[in-house]
């Protein structure tokens, strides 16, 4: 409980969170260091390669302004993963691609390049999710890959479940016509 | 391959169909070799996105960063010791206590109407739910309504301030210091970076904890 609403952190939380939020930047530095790779890698497969690198940079920011709302509630990899999911959907608006990657578009599965080259499977699985239109990229990265649930999704993009799910079969369907169309079977990781 | 059921094949996936649903799905799969063929390359989709292997940026970012940290507010963290907390903890009991025998009364000056809102922090969320909410009407954060709502209440304070206990009254004062501090900081940081959303926010945070600290205690120094 707390008056002002901004608690201690807890013991055993990390120590670097502690030191990072109290305005160390070595400490955030190694923070950064701990977690870039996992940050990086969901805003290359939600926002593109293109855009990834500053956008990563863009979260480190805001998650150092924002350390003193830390509560050491949750792991602070599953706080920084929440709120780098916030401003990965933050920036997608301030593109305007909101609106028009949320619409059912019957001529999607057309949009996409069939490029079922299969020497590398493991790039060319990455490289299909950033082929994939933006609305079903971004449902895809946030279920397949990092487990988020259609409600979970649907309270953060502000849709409905409903077009969560459309849009994730949407998104499975174009990467397996990506991938060959089920003519030679892709292998799971750890094959 | 059949349009129809392929379309449910992600929902079946995922264990979002009906039981029904899922029967009649099981039922048609038995029978079609295409549309078992589209599961199990779904199937195989699935299990590859949850299995990524991880890629390190190519470009180490940390100098971009560091960069533009230097130039921003550091975190501030108010933080509380146990016997701090526990304290404040006793103080909200006893305004939960007090509030709720003098719940029919006006509990706090009608010159000082106090904004208690849905999004409060979740601590004081359940405090709030705990507590026979007194009367309030919403005020708004203008400098002048909100300096003339912190004056009407320190007003409170101090007229009552003789009915509360000296470990209370230095509670209250060591909070409201450090929730000013809050605010300095905030309106500082401001004065850099005035378009910045994130600050504003916290400083309109910081200064309805304030408000809400000061209107628990005149309750509590009204009610003891």
């Amino acid at each position: 409980m707390a008056i002002s609403g901004e608690t201690a952190i807890q013991p055993g939380v990390d120590s670097d969170v502690a030191l990072a939020a109290r305005g160390d930047a070595s400490a955030f530095e190694r923070l950064y260091r701990t977690h870039v790779t996992r940050i990086h890698n969901l805003t290359r497969r939600m926002l593109g390669s293109h855009d990834a690198d500053e956008v990563t940079q863009d979260i480190f920011v805001r998650t150092w302004q924002k350390l003193g709302q830390f509560r050491g509630e949750s792991a602070f990899s599953t706080w920084l993963h929440r709120l780098a999911v916030n401003v990965v959907i933050e920036k997608r608006r301030s593109f305007a691609i909101h609106r028009e990657r949320m619409s059912d578009d019957p001529t999607a599965l057309d949009a996409v390049t069939v490029a079922p080259a299969r020497a590398d499977l493991r790039v060319d699985f990455e490289a299909a999710i950033e082929q994939l239109p933006a609305g079903a990229r971004e449902i895809f990265v946030m279920h397949d890959v990092e487990g988020y649930k259609h409600r979970e999704i649907a309270a953060m993009l502000e849709i409905t479940s409903g077009t969560s799910k459309r849009q994730l079969h949407r998104a499975r369907m174009l990467m397996r016509k990506h991938l060959g169309g089920g003519q030679a079977e892709p292998p799971v990781a750890g094959d | 391959m059949h349009p129809t059921i392929t379309d449910q094949l992600s929902d079946y996936l995922d264990g979002e169909l009906t039981a029904d649903e899922a029967a009649a799905l099981e039922a048609h799969l038995r029978e079609c070799t295409a549309c078992n063929a589209v599961l199990n390359d779904l199937k195989r989709i699935v299990a590859q996105a949850q299995h990524l292997e991880p890629r390190p940026p190519q470009a180490d970012l940390w100098a971009g960063i560091e960069r533009r940290i230097e130039r921003v507010t550091p975190p501030r963290r108010v933080s509380f010791t146990l016997p701090q907390l526990a304290a404040a903890a006793a103080l909200l009991i006893a305004v939960s206590a007090g509030t709720a025998i003098k719940f029919a009364a006006p509990a706090v000056p009608a010159s000082a109407p106090v904004e208690q809102t849905a999004n409060d922090e979740p601590a004081q969320a359940e405090a709030a739910d705990s507590i026979a909410t007194i009367a309030v009407n919403p005020v708004g954060f203008s400098d002048a309504q909100y300096d003339a709502a912190v004056a009407d209440l320190e007003k409170a304070l101090k007229a009552g301030r003789g009915r509360l206990d000296k470990s209370t009254i230095e509670i209250v004062a060591h909070n409201l210091e450090i929730i000013d501090q809050a605010i300095a900081q905030a309106r500082e940081a401001l004065a850099g970076d005035p378009a910045n959303s994130y600050l504003s926010g916290h400083l309109v945070e910081a200064r309805r904890r304030k408000l809400d600290l000061l209107r628990r205690a005149a309750a509590l120094a009204e009610t003891d």
